[in-house]
């Protein structure tokens, strides 16, 4: 036994990484099962008592403040006013529900955003393998333009800036809520169009990445085939790129959902401004904010579900 | 190959190089056209407005307030003088290496992480010092010093969360797993909110934290859980073998991942932890609507003053240039340390 303690001494420290490993630690097996436990028994005891601490704490101010944890107050009318949405909605309507139209309302921006991105990422990341050096440059202007300004000052441009600042634009977004049919709002399009560029920039890298991963000989073997510039990308690099670019996709996805949250910024009705009001007019900070993180979770889930079935389907086919 | 430029006089070279990259086919021809009446027009109505139409003044008398907050003005030369020494360390660390002493490159790292303590000091009290509340702090000093204390938190925390994730602890794994995926499915501003609406619930009585002190303490959370992945990503890149050689070696666990592992995966996680960092910056703006005045912040109550009444254009543009040049200068130190790093790395 002796003959083996000649190691470093540090060795004996508690091998938290690689309670496996036999070939430096020469420790009897009891010794290396129990520890472990040990240590997680006292993790998780200092974990535990950590949260019971807080939410011990937590009681007591909610008691001293007349606001023991509940969700009566759901049924309750909101009483506040909410922009026009997709879903109907008056003030004397539920607080319940109030949180369901923020839920669509965030559903609905959410959703054709994740659209315009795509395309508007596809188009600045392709275009950025262009043999025209005009588009080339204004793909790179874009990007590093887009990507280096706080989404929130890219909605609050098109917002205040565009929007109120051009009657015209007001105009013409009335003009396609009408022809669409649809209830949009100046609100909405900006809170769309600040979304979908920012997030547009970031896939556009995404893209990028995907088709340089293709190799060079691809692009060779289509033009002496007799293809075109844009044949050659919609038809035989793109399907190959899509690959790599689906998971960086992902998590663009989800970044652009978390982001539909500045709407506050623009006085759109989503979910987060919905819980904010909910806070302000009945104090209730814990019950709000358990509702938004369920949302949250469904919206992610909802994202990842769709793109993880997207990546079957081009893992299949490839 | 056709490509090759053939020897020919100038401008004939000149012609052919445009023609290859502007008008190459029918169709390119129509994309350059369009694309250059569009991008012309637009830049000419930029400039028109910018020299012509724009009143700047909202910008030129508020110069203090973007940079400085409402801190008090006689005691303005601290929050100018942190401001300097931030620019001088950028200046030190973006200049290259063999015109500063040996010594001096040792140290910056020291000195980023001092750089913090200094500026509370300076703003703050201390030394003799006035003191000044954290209420009166803002402008770009508010958001530069939020951005630090964000990354010098979050950074040791994620790789400590990094390391904990690929523990063989099964309960260490869930807990850290579980954190980290809570924090990166939830929406920033709603972290913020937790922090500056919710952390006094959780606090016994008599306590409080200042709210930049729990904007920090949020920020500085959420954004760790962020690094942790990109550290952890660092991590699996090291190929086997390396871990291999350092138990070969009779290296303890806790030195291989000392002396092994971390060092190459914070190299490798490098560019996405630079860019995680200027994702802090960008996130500070969040707080304009959580009561800080930072940048964003003190420049709504600008737009409210009655004076600059539709003045929101410029104030706009005068705040995407100057976080533009911040996120690109934060970008360009990253560049540098990843440059210092593979010099070294391969000596």
């Amino acid at each position: 036994m002796a003959v083996f303690t000649t190691h470093h001494p540090l060795i004996n420290e508690p091998d938290s990484l690689s309670p496996e490993d036999t070939l430096v630690s020469k420790r009897p097996a009891w010794r290396r099962k129990l520890l472990p436990i040990l240590l997680q028994v006292g993790i998780g005891l200092l974990v535990l008592g950590a949260i019971a601490l807080l939410l011990s704490n937590l009681q007591i101010n909610l008691l001293r403040r007349g606001l023991e944890l509940s969700f009566d107050w759901l049924g309750r009318p909101a009483r506040f006013p909410l922009s026009r949405g997709l879903l109907p909605y008056q003030t004397e309507d539920s607080y319940a529900w109030a949180f369901a139209v923020g839920f669509a309302n965030s559903l609905q921006v959410v959703v054709v955003g994740l659209i315009l991105a795509t395309m508007l990422g596809v188009i600045g990341g392709a275009a950025s393998f262009s043999s025209n050096w005009l588009l080339r440059k204004l793909a790179t202007l874009y990007v590093a333009v887009a990507r280096n300004v706080p989404p929130l000052l890219h909605l609050l441009f098109w917002y205040v800036a565009v929007f109120l600042g051009f009657p015209a634009a007001r105009v013409s977004v009335d003009a396609l809520a009408s022809w669409l049919r649809l209830p949009i709002s100046v609100e909405f399009m900006a809170l769309l169009i600040g979304l979908t560029v920012y997030t547009g920039a970031y896939i556009a890298e995404v893209v990028r990445g995907g088709i340089n991963s293709v190799p060079r000989g691809q692009w060779e073997a289509a033009r002496s085939l007799g293809f075109g510039e844009g044949r050659t990308l919609r038809l035989i690099i793109l399907p190959q790129a899509l690959r790599a670019i689906l998971p960086g996709l992902n998590s663009q996805y989800i970044n652009l959902a978390k982001n539909s949250t500045l709407a506050i910024a623009v006085g759109y009705s989503d979910i987060f401004s919905i819980a904010n009001t909910t806070f302000n007019q009945t104090g209730r900070a814990i019950e709000a904010f358990v509702l938004l993180l369920g949302g949250f979770l469904a919206v992610n889930l909802l994202i990842s579900g769709v793109m993880n079935l997207l990546n079957r389907l081009v893992l299949q086919r490839g | 190959m056709a490509d090759t430029p053939r020897p020919g006089p100038r401008p004939a070279q000149l012609l052919r190089r445009l023609r290859r990259g502007l008008f190459a086919s029918h169709l390119d021809t129509l994309i350059t056209v369009v694309l250059a009446v569009v991008c012309g027009s637009g830049l000419w109505s930029l400039l028109h407005w910018t020299f012509l139409q724009a009143d700047w003044a909202v910008v030129q008398d508020n110069i203090r307030l973007y940079f400085n907050g409402n801190f008090p003005v006689s005691q303005i030369w601290r929050s100018w003088s942190w401001l300097g020494l931030l620019g001088v360390l950028c200046i030190l660390t973006l200049m290259p290496s063999r015109l500063l002493p040996p010594a001096m490159v040792r140290l910056l790292p020291l000195f980023w992480v001092l750089i913090l303590p200094i500026g509370l000091l300076l703003l703050a009290a201390g030394l003799g010092f006035e003191p000044v509340k954290s209420r009166f702090w803002g402008g770009l000093q508010l958001s530069l010093l939020l951005t630090l204390g964000t990354i010098l938190m979050a950074l040791p925390l994620g790789i400590l969360m990094a390391l904990a994730r690929r523990s063989s602890l099964p309960l260490l794994r869930w807990l850290t797993t579980g954190y980290i995926e809570l924090m990166r499915g939830m929406p920033l501003i709603a972290v913020l909110f937790f922090g500056q609406l919710m952390i006094p619930l959780f606090l016994p009585e008599g306590w409080t934290f200042s709210r930049v002190l729990r904007a920090v303490l949020s920020l500085g959370f959420f954004m760790a859980a962020y690094m942790a992945e990109d550290v952890r990503g660092g991590l699996q890149s090291i190929p086997k073998t390396q871990l291999e050689a350092a138990r070969s070696l009779g290296l303890s666990p806790l030195l291989t991942i000392a002396l092994v592992e971390l060092p190459q995966a914070l190299r490798t996680a490098l560019p996405a932890l630079a860019n995680q960092c200027v994702a802090s910056l960008q996130n500070t703006s969040l707080l304009a609507y959580l009561g800080l005045i930072e940048l964003l912040g003190i420049s709504r109550s600008i737009l409210a003053n009655p004076n600059y009444l539709g003045r929101h254009l410029e104030v706009y543009l005068w705040l995407a240039l100057v976080y533009w040049a911040v996120c690109i200068l934060m970008t360009s130190l990253a560049r540098r340390v990843e440059h210092s790093l593979n010099v070294t790395g391969h000596h």
